[in-house]
């Protein structure tokens, strides 16, 4: 083929499409009719979330609100921008604050720390408005009630991931709302040293639950918000919680398929 | 005039008045089912709107609601109400369809079914293009706070939890650690996830509709507008320095210093009503807390089957009922222990501190 | 497993399978019923029994190992014990605020002697500020106030502030000792070492 015809972008697109490679990685035509707009979705791995076909009423932005497509979509923001900062960020006592600082002085495009912390903030408000909008239409009842519950716990994740990246600044505001915060756990039931039943579990006149061996330690890695707890929180914040987040997401993800589709009237 | 008004609301800013006035306006809302529709929408839209940027003239005012991490809670509280009046008015428009024996709007589609490509996939495109651009001008606009270096030897005044948190921080003025920090979140976990296998109403699924789940939305709703967004937003805007209350007007002034003097019903019982002084054990001293506590928790449950809950008890059986009603009662607390610190300055009911057990 | 294989009706099932084939105790019609073979598929149950208990066994000990690698051996903190000078510095109904932010310890000396209040708030952990004017000890978190004593009166703090072991050192300073506290609601106010008569 000579090098006129790939000027004109007709040719040239179907030139492209006529390629090996393409045809590789794109195993269907353009989706101009029903049966490749239906292939698109199924052969392609992040389309494949969703079925080929949904109710009509799954497409209303007045039914559904998109807020779960927002939360996942704002978790995503959050896995790229977190990953930005952790370039820049070292989770000691020493360096933490001033890295903060630095990212908002010394790095290009300074704002990658409010993209982060604006987006934590609105995917707890997305969440809450998910879990508002299913309540409202019922869409937990049978047979999506394992669903809900899973729902429930990405929930309770949302809100540990910011709490947990509430403390990484080492600012006032970041540590006195986790001492505030982890203090509860210090209350916990038999497991926190001021919680009811702790004193009841002794061996021989020693307490076996103590400042230095109880629930609240375990989190904080100390027996106050110091280096320890600021290590712990950060890893929490940028491996572990995520992890488990991630499964519980693609099990909600997987669950919405299987127990019908997008919600509608059953 | 203006001063009259701001004193006005500056005065029905305090707890007892505001949550009382909150709750009303609650049910009176809920049920009212002109206020669903688009015109009263916009009226009370208008006067939200208003009432805020005339109150942004006013420096008080202004330094609380513009604080960084408080934009979003503003954010969050046009949106609640905008989303819960969207799906109410959703709801409303079903329950008449259903009234006239047509089937809900969900269900009444000319095509039953569309193509993920392109209608879903553009749809879903739009929105996160949509949001991203706000998340980008949002974080031009407002800087991320950053406050002086962590110092563990100087507490703030006020220190405030994160803000989602911060209705576990009001619970906590009114509940100890241990029930406020502890077992009552985790019984709003379990409550959470345990509502599909409590709620065994068959209609409503998939669809808005008030009237087929009246009960459930009316309880879901209370808890999540009153007992959650309301506490967060009394935490954000209402709680100032030692953690008092201030109008919204009001400065925060660190030198404000309400005797906020509590007392324990042991004290009360022993002291005021039977003039003798506090016995020694603390069995005996906090008798008539353990009694009020199983009055509560053991005597309401038969109580309310037979009587205002009946239909649950009969519908739900022994087993779903008894877990409905000790989460209610659970829920229930909050405003009365609330309600019981604000009118008679009750402290604990009962009172253990020796072995950190005080409810 | 000794035998070749006797559980012939349970063969090829997963560990589940042999359980159910229990259920019904009388063998299959077409296996001869050897007593052997039932006593070994027996023999094999209590084995599988045995198996799961250690594998829980296994699991649980490797758990509470896992638990205990979130406390560490050595603690990095501040020292616990430090001198407050001589007790002369002190005067009486004055609240010293020296110490509060390096050790976070009040130091207070009232007409019978000196005692060191713990600066953490009982309620969530805050540290309270001393109000001087209003004579009071007042967290700004949950609003919980103290009299200069330690004593709670107000605000949703369970209990009064924790004071700790407070000495006169050789050299005629004041040593304050933080491992070891003092409770009021414990009656451990008593103990002579919770005051230093001076």
């Amino acid at each position: 083929m000579d090098l006129k015809e790939l000027l004109d972008p007709k040719k040239l697109l179907s030139y492209v499409r006529g390629t090996q490679v393409y045809k590789s990685a794109f195993r269907h035509g353009m989706p101009e009719n029903v049966r490749n707009r239906a292939l698109v979705v199924l052969s392609n791995v992040f389309l494949h979330l969703h079925p080929s076909r949904v109710r009509t009423s799954g497409i209303r932005l007045k039914y559904t609100w998109c807020m779960g497509g927002l939360s996942f979509f704002i978790f995503l923001v959050e896995v790229i921008t977190g990953l930005l900062l952790m370039f820049y960020y070292r989770p000691t006592v020493e360096y933490a604050y001033v890295d903060i600082i630095d990212l908002g002085e010394q790095v290009p495009l300074g704002i990658m720390r409010e993209l982060h912390r604006w987006g934590a903030h609105a995917m707890v408000i997305t969440v809450w408005l998910h879990m508002l909008r299913v309540f409202m239409t019922g869409s937990y009842k049978p047979p999506r009630e394992f669903n809900w519950v899973i729902g429930v716990l990405l929930l309770v994740l949302t809100l540990l991931l910011s709490f947990t990246g509430y403390l990484l600044p080492w600012d006032q505001l970041a540590i006195w709302a986790i001492t505030v915060g982890s203090n509860m756990a210090r209350a916990t039931p038999f497991l926190g040293h001021e919680g009811p039943g702790a004193s009841l579990l002794a061996l021989g006149g020693v307490n076996l639950v103590h400042s230095g061996s109880d629930v609240r330690f375990a989190l904080l890695g100390g027996r106050f918000v110091g280096a320890g707890a600021l290590l712990r929180f950060y890893v929490l914040h940028c491996v572990a919680i995520p992890f488990v987040a991630t499964i519980l997401m693609s099990i909600h993800f997987w669950r919405i398929r299987k127990d019908g589709g997008i919600s509608g009237p059953m | 005039m203006i001063d009259f008004l701001k004193t006005f609301i500056n005065t029905i800013a305090a707890p007892e008045w505001f949550v009382s006035l909150a709750i009303v306006v609650f049910f009176v809302a809920l049920f009212w089912e002109k206020l669903w529709t688009p015109k009263p929408a916009l009226y009370v839209l208008g006067a939200a709107v208003a009432f805020f940027t005339v109150s942004l003239l006013d420096p008080n005012f202004r330094s609380i609601v513009t604080k960084a991490d408080n934009v979003p809670i503003v954010a969050m509280l046009f949106l609640v109400g905008f989303f819960i009046w969207l799906s109410m008015s959703q709801a409303y428009e079903n329950d008449r369809r259903i009234g006239r024996g047509e089937k809900p709007m969900e269900a009444s589609e000319p095509v039953s079914k569309v193509l993920v490509w392109p209608d879903l996939v553009y749809t879903e495109f739009i929105c996160l293009i949509l949001f991203t651009v706000l998340l980008i001008v949002w974080s031009i606009f407002l800087k991320a706070p950053l406050e002086q270096p962590a110092n563990p030897g100087d507490s703030p005044n006020p220190s405030k939890a994160p803000w989602y948190f911060l209705g576990l921080q009001e619970m906590l003025v009114y509940y100890d650690p241990w029930l406020a920090g502890v077992v009552f979140p985790s019984l709003i976990v379990v409550g959470l996830m345990a509502i599909p296998f409590i709620d065994k109403n068959k209609k409503g699924s998939g669809y808005y509709t008030f009237r087929e789940r009246k009960v459930e939305i009316t309880i879901f709703l209370f808890g999540f507008v009153i007992l959650w967004i309301l506490l967060i937003a009394t935490g954000t805007f209402l709680r100032g320095p030692n953690w008092n209350f201030f109008g919204p007007y009001e400065f925060w002034d660190v030198g404000k210093l309400p005797p906020l003097v509590n007392i324990n019903l042991s004290e009360y019982f022993w002291v005021k009503w039977l003039n003798t002084g506090l016995p020694k054990g603390w069995l005996l001293r906090e008798a008539p807390g353990f009694i009020v506590v199983l009055l509560y928790l053991l005597t309401l449950p038969p109580l309310l089957a037979r009587t205002l809950l009946r239909k649950y008890y009969e519908k739900l059986g022994p087993e779903r009922y008894a877990v409905m009603v000790i989460l209610l009662l659970s829920m229930g607390a909050l405003p009365v222990k609330m309600y019981l610190r604000w009118l008679f300055n009750l402290k604990y009911i009962i009172a253990i501190p020796e072995y950190f057990f005080n409810i | 497993m000794t035998e070749k294989d006797p559980r012939e009706p349970a063969a090829g099932g997963s560990p589940a399978g042999p359980e159910k084939s229990t259920a019904g105790t009388s063998p299959a019609p077409g296996q001869a019923a050897k007593p052997a073979a039932s006593a070994s598929r027996r023999g094999f149950l209590s084995w599988l029994v045995l198996a799961w208990i250690a594998f829980t066994a296994a699991m649980t000990a490797g758990l509470t190992a896992l638990t205990r690698f979130l406390f560490p051996n050595v603690l990095f903190e501040p020292p616990s014990t430090f001198k407050a000078g001589p007790p002369s510095e002190y005067g009486i109904g004055i609240v010293d605020e020296r110490w509060k932010e390096r050790f976070g310890v009040w130091i207070v000396r009232d007409e019978e002697g000196l005692y060191a209040l713990s600066t953490t708030c009982t309620h969530l952990g805050c540290t309270p500020n001393w109000l001087s004017a209003d004579e009071k000890f007042k967290c700004p978190c949950h609003g919980s106030g103290f009299y200069k004593t330690g004593i709670n009166f107000e605000g949703p703090a369970p209990r009064p502030l924790e004071r700790y072991r407070i000495l006169l050192a050789e050299d005629g300073q004041v040593l304050v000792d933080k491992s070891r506290k003092f409770q009021w609601e414990k009656g451990q106010w008593e103990d002579p070492e919770s005051l230093l008569k001076a």
